[in-house]
């Protein structure tokens, strides 16, 4: 199956084609609907079947190469067209797959009438298409041809209802706005390839990272390379500076925002971080950078968190705050702990994403939790399944988000320090109130519609079956990476299937220090305790005693407005950034040097050329006697030149 | 005794073999249906694949035909088998079945079914010159081979005789082609007075030795060239090319452009090669010998034929008039891939041209599509086309920009291995000219689209539409220039292989 | 001293410049007395009919270009006959092919009437008459 795995990129594709060309003419959802999920679905149980076969193989063997073709080969850059498939990368697939297959079915309920079915579809499969070269490219131009599929997809996607107003403009502004910040992102990532190219005269990840290793590289070479990587990083997996466009990307319709801008694309980041171990582990500097720009994210988020009130949006601050987390344990060096968050965030955090959507579809298109409240009885499976996923995500004992979270925690507190921890715990704490807040806002207090037009009803089969497997995932999920604390001898397992990838990155780390199991015991039980006092505190708040929360916000009445408006990030970005750019451009780029000097230079050198076409024209004259003429004077002119010349 | 030698020689001119017995087949089969001439067309076909086969089973067969008897240069022949040939051959073998497959539907072709035997004979006559042009190592085989071709070439310019200018065209041809062979045999006479001997290899064994005379040698290499720059059609040897572009049925004209500038430019890249080249270093690097001064006149002679083709194209009106100077142009950049003497040019120049190929036969056969349906060739004929015609606006679009060298087309990668051998010869200075070349070329094959796309259609807007086998044609060719411009290791694999030159 | 060639150059130099002094020669010491018949061209006696710069019929041409090429296959047929039996039946079999593909250029311009001297119908197609029998 493993030389196989071309067929899951494939598949995605050929869904793509059909759907994208002839899915106007197709008539039927049904048809439709089927290709678009049959499709990623195939290449899901291909995926499992190939990973069951990694697993059988010794574990010095679990790296394959497929190669397909040679892609470029131009001087001394050889570029295949292979695709690397180890732990990583199967691991990343089977999210990819796995997850995407069930928001596809999903999609099929949710986006029922839509006058762009065919294209949503084959717009969702285009994704897959490129988020499985992503993960699965043996180098990094094919990885690189992924990123920016992606990047395409999401443009595509976030603009889908381009006829929709979204906050104060439309859906295409919210779109433009995710894709130039992500030019942004992409620059830094472009830059980075060519260094790594520069410096170890390859591109393909195998012989990168193992010359990473054995050239004698300087320490700021490697920075430079990690520095341009996280920045490109950085702007995929919406961190600080360039996280403004992912709440903006809530404009398209939810499915994908469950999809791509909660489960796999904003995760790309971390995998290509994850991915280039050795070569931000060879960087300690920027390792560094890497930690406290994911803790500063993850607790800026949180906070902003706190107080917004259109259901996505939570979610979508909730999302950078969990990346925050993620690149928080790439930078202490716990990469495998940073994937296994990724996992289990991609189960419940798709399945808060689908659990909005199904409460916005069964309330008529209405996102301000403000108006809505009581929706327990009305959908009980969408509450029941939600409800889970935030108890996951919160951290409670027993539930996947509780294994990975406290994992990232344990690796800051040992490998960062006790600030890290500390700082760590607190956005843990935070993200456990935002997300009661709006699970009570929700489902609990009273209601808060107008009864006489909304009707809130429970969705269909197609969609909550979807959320009651993802359910069933994020409970489960963090079993597989229980860690050596509480099993033992078996170790974390989820550690050691990535362990591999990671052994030349730890290697060269070495600085995880010995702590005794009490202490994380202790460490463990602190952060759970605030998780729950912190659900109870909420809980207390927002169905009982609202009061108090407006109580705080008049208190705080700064606090409130600096986090309501988001720390005014998007403010400072247009006045310092966009602002001077625009009126530069526009007063000296374009009305001097575009206008005077690049037009004059291009009318003049047009007419120039014009003019000179004119003469020559002329040579052109019909007449055989001339031609032979011009070519006997040419001979001639040779052998003066000859003459001369000798 | 000599029979083994001879039986050696025909088994590596089989496809040249084949080649013959086509052309006489369908001579004898013209007699025969002289009433009923449907089936010519299909025989042409069949003689077409089966040199095609025999080219390609040729692979892996390489040596000297007809070795000389001078003793000293017992291994060296009149006809080399290489890989070089081969890939020239399979260029020349696409491109004449592309040019019977759009015989069989050019509607000038149709008006003279009464002679289509001949048709095919004399373009079997041109495949067959091009052929032992592209391998001949022996300045009499040289010769003979590119008189062959142009005899078969002055008759089809002026085939159809439709209109005057038909005729004008052959005889301005004729004329012409006769001036410059004259002077070729002229150079070749000189060579021969020289040397004292016709080979090529032996020539380059006696222009080694230091008593050689520069001068006449120059003279004569002049001379020769003025007989090879006519056929790859570079300037100031270019004039003929305009006129009889336009004057000749447009599958001949495409057939001039691809194939026959493809045997001249083989057969100059040979002459050059195992004339003037007295090792291949292992970089790849040709060292010429001291005699003649290759690099400034093919310096001089690629700029300005490149300017002059672009310039003159401007404010062409007429498409195939426009196509004729863009064709001049290429021929330009082409020659800059042998202005680096390196292997690495010449592995450009084979990349260039099977790009070429695709590309402009694309462009000419929408032109006798679009020609076929509106009678006319005329820029302003065209106006809105696009939309009255989107399938065939889209190809044109497609094969004009990769004629442009814009990415994501096949064009692309031609221009790009060629500006990369020329930067590592570090030729910088001539690789911008080249490059602002392309820009001025950029003008004049858009100015087709804006007429295509910018003037909205009227009513009296025809649609062009393509039948079936057309559309597959097309869209063959569509997408084997977009198919290129992605993955092109096949191609660039090929030229890779092929860069061997029989000799040294 | 001299080339070979220097010597030819010079023999022809002597050829021209006597050719040259003898009509100069001719044209001082000669009586000049012209008539109406002297300044006729010399046709065999015959009186000539009207101006020798007439368009010959197109015929003329083909058969001498068909004349030239079976005359050169002669040529080419007698080193052939000399040597052929040093190759034995393959050198035969060459030779036979050669006179196969000549026999059947002669066929062709047969059947195609090149041979005729009147054409039955020399005509070639007009665009317009074209155009007419198709609508």
């Amino acid at each position: 199956m493993i030389n196989l795995i071309y067929l899951t990129v494939l598949l995605p594709l050929l869904g793509f084609l059909i759907n994208g060309l002839i899915g106007r003419k197709i008539k039927n959802e049904k048809v439709i609907g089927i290709i678009g999920s049959g499709t990623v679905g195939i290449a899901f149980v291909i995926i499992i079947l190939a990973f069951i076969e990694t697993l059988a193989l010794p574990v010095e063997n679990r790296s394959n190469t497929v190669e397909l073709f040679t892609w470029i080969s131009a001087a001394g850059l050889n570029i295949k067209f292979a695709y690397l498939v180890d732990q990583l990368s199967l691991t990343m697939s089977l999210i990819v797959t796995g997850v995407g297959f069930l928001i596809h079915v999903y999609s099929i309920g949710y986006m029922h009438g839509d006058k762009g079915f065919w294209r949503f579809f084959a717009y969702l499969n285009l994704f897959i298409f490129a988020m499985m070269n992503l993960v699965l490219g043996d180098n990094f131009v094919v990885l690189f041809l992924g990123w920016e599929g992606v990047g395409l997809c999401s443009y595509l996607l976030i603009g889908f209802w381009y006829d929709r107003k979204f906050e104060k403009g439309t859906t295409s502004q919210a779109a433009k706005k995710a894709f130039v910040v992500n030019r942004i992102g992409d620059f830094g990532f472009l830059l980075g390839m060519f260094l790594i190219y520069f410096t170890f005269d390859s591109l393909n990840f195998k012989e990168v990272f193992s010359r990473a290793e054995s050239f004698p590289v300087a320490e700021l070479t490697f920075g430079l390379i990690a520095l341009f990587l996280f920045i490109g990083a950085a702007g995929k997996s919406a961190q600080i500076p360039l996280f403004v466009w992912l709440p903006d990307a809530m404009a398209g319709p939810t499915p994908v925002s469950a999809l791509i801008h909660a489960a796999t694309m904003v995760t790309a980041g971390v995998y290509m971080v994850s991915r280039a171990s050795i070569i931000f582990a060879s960087a300690p500097a920027v390792m560094m950078i890497v930690a406290v720009i994911g803790l500063v994210t993850a607790i800026m988020a949180a906070s902003i968190g706190l107080v917004q009130n259109d259901i996505k949006k939570v979610l979508a601050y909730s999302t950078i705050s969990q990346l925050g987390y993620m690149f928080l344990a790439a930078g202490v060096g716990a990469f495998s702990a940073s994937i296994f968050h990724l996992m289990t965030h991609a189960f419940f955090k798709a399945l808060l994403f689908l659990g909005a959507g199904s409460v916005i579809h069964g309330m008529h298109e209405e996102q301000n939790i403000q108006k809505y409240g009581g929706l327990k009885k009305y959908m009980p499976k969408t509450y029941l399944t939600f409800f889970i996923a935030t108890l996951a995500i919160s951290g409670v004992p027993g539930l996947s988000g509780f294994f990975s979270k406290d994992e990232i925690l344990w690796s800051a507190y040992a490998n960062g320090g006790f600030v890290f921890w500390l700082i760590g715990a607190i956005t843990a704490m935070l993200t456990a109130f935002y997300m009661f807040r709006l699970v009570s806002l929700t489902f609990y207090s009273k209601e808060r519609f107008d009864h006489h037009h909304v009707h809130p009803h429970e969705s269909p089969a197609v969609m909550t079956v979807p959320l009651m497997i993802l359910a069933f995932l994020s409970v489960v999920g963090g079993y597989i990476g229980i860690p050596k604390v509480f099993s033992g001898e078996h170790g974390n397992l989820f550690e050691g299937w990535l362990e591999p990838i990671y052994a030349p990155a730890l290697a060269k780390l070495a600085t995880f220090g010995s702590h005794s199991h009490l202490e994380e015991i202790l460490l463990m039980a602190v952060s759970v305790a605030a998780a729950l006092s912190a659900i109870y505190f909420s809980l207390y708040v927002y169905t009982k005693k609202l009061q108090i929360a407006e109580n705080v916000s008049i208190k705080f009445k700064g606090i409130y407005y600096l986090l309501w408006n988001k720390y005014f990030v998007d403010e400072v970005y247009e006045a310092a950034v966009v602002e001077p750019i625009q009126k530069g451009s526009e007063k000296l780029l374009w009305k001097i040097f575009d206008v005077k000097i690049i037009d004059g230079l291009a009318n003049g050198v047009a007419s120039l050329v014009e003019s000179g076409s004119g003469i020559i024209r002329k040579i052109q004259t019909g007449i055989t006697q001339f031609y032979a003429v011009v070519m006997m004077a040419g001979i001639a002119f040779a052998l003066l030149w000859l003459i001369l010349s000798l | 005794m000599a029979n083994t030698n001879l039986y050696q020689s025909l088994s590596l001119i089989v496809p040249e073999i084949v080649l013959t017995i086509a052309l006489l087949v369908l001579v004898t089969a013209d007699l025969i249906f002289h009433k009923d001439k449907k089936s010519i067309p299909f025989v042409a076909l069949a003689g077409i694949l089966l040199t095609g086969y025999f080219t390609l089973i040729q692979i892996g067969n390489y040596g000297f035909a007809f070795q000389t008897s001078a003793s000293a240069f017992k291994h060296y022949g009149m006809f080399a088998s290489d890989p070089f040939s081969i890939f020239f051959k399979v260029i020349v073998i696409v491109s004449s079945l592309l040019i019977v497959f759009f015989s069989f539907s050019s509607d000038e072709i149709q008006k003279i079914t009464d002679r289509i035997g001949e048709y095919y004979a004399l373009i079997f006559g041109m495949i067959l010159g091009m052929y032992f042009m592209i391998s001949a190592t022996d300045l009499i085989l040289i010769y003979l081979s590119l008189e062959l071709l142009s005899l078969s070439s002055y008759v089809l310019s002026g085939f159809t005789k439709l209109r005057d200018r038909d005729s004008e065209a052959a005889l301005k041809y004729l004329l012409y082609g006769a001036v410059s062979s004259g002077l070729m045999l002229f150079g070749i006479s000189l060579i021969y007075g020289l040397t004292g001997s016709t080979n090529l290899y032996i020539i380059n064994s006696l222009i080694q030795s230091p008593d050689v005379n520069l001068f006449t040698l120059a003279f004569a290499v002049i001379l020769i060239f003025a007989g090879i720059g006519y056929k790859i059609s570079s300037a100031p040897f270019h004039f003929w090319t305009p006129d009889v572009y336009e004057g000749a049925p447009i599958t001949i004209t495409a057939f001039l452009s691809v194939a026959s500038k493809a045997a001249g430019f083989a057969l100059l890249i040979r002459f050059v090669k195992t004339t003037f080249v007295s090792y291949t270093d292992p970089n790849g690097m040709w060292q010429l010998i001291n005699v003649f001064d290759w690099k400034t006149l093919l310096i001089s002679i690629s700029i300005l034929t490149m300017t002059l083709g672009n310039f003159s194209a401007l404010w062409q009106d007429n498409l195939k008039r426009m196509l004729a100077y863009s064709s001049i142009a290429h021929a330009g950049y082409i020659l800059l891939g042998l202005v680096v003497f390196s292997d690495q040019g010449l592995k450009a120049i084979f990349i260039y041209f099977a790009v070429y190929m695709l590309m402009n036969l694309g462009a000419f056969l929408i032109v006798m599509l679009i020609a076929n349906k509106i009678g006319s060739e005329e820029i302003d004929d065209y106006n809105g086309l696009g939309f009255t015609s989107p399938f065939l606006g889209v190809a044109f679009t497609i094969f004009l920009i990769s004629l442009t060298g814009l990415p994501p087309t096949a064009g692309f990668i031609g221009k790009l291995y060629l500006f990369i051998a020329l930067v590592d010869a570090k030729m910088i200075a001539v690789a911008v000219i080249a490059l602002l070349n392309s820009v001025v070329s950029l003008y004049y094959y858009v100015r087709v689209l804006k007429h295509m796309y910018l003037t909205s259609p009227t009513k009296d807007t025809p649609a062009v539409s393509a039948s079936l086998p057309n559309t597959i044609l097309v869209s063959a060719l569509v997408l084997a220039t977009l198919v290129f411009g992605l993955y092109f290791s096949p191609v660039v694999d090929a030229a890779e292989s092929s860069l061997f030159i029989l000799g040294l | 001293m001299l080339t070979e060639f220097g010597k030819i150059f010079i023999f022809i130099l002597l050829a021209a410049i006597f050719v040259i002094i003898t009509l100069f020669i001719s044209k001082f010491v000669r009586p000049n007395r012209p008539t109406k018949e002297k300044y006729l061209t010399y046709e065999c006696g015959e009186n000539p009919q009207g101006s020798p710069w007439v368009q010959f019929n197109i015929r003329f041409y083909v058969v001498a270009l068909i004349f030239l090429i079976f005359d050169v296959e002669v040529v080419l047929l007698f080193p052939w006959a000399l040597a052929y039996q040093e190759y034995g039946i393959y050198g035969f079999v060459v030779g036979l092919i050669f006179l196969l593909v000549l026999g059947l250029g002669m066929a062709y311009e047969w059947r195609k009437g090149d041979l005729e001297w009147a054409r039955p119908q020399p005509k070639p197609p007009k665009l317009d008459e074209i155009l007419k029998t198709k609508s």
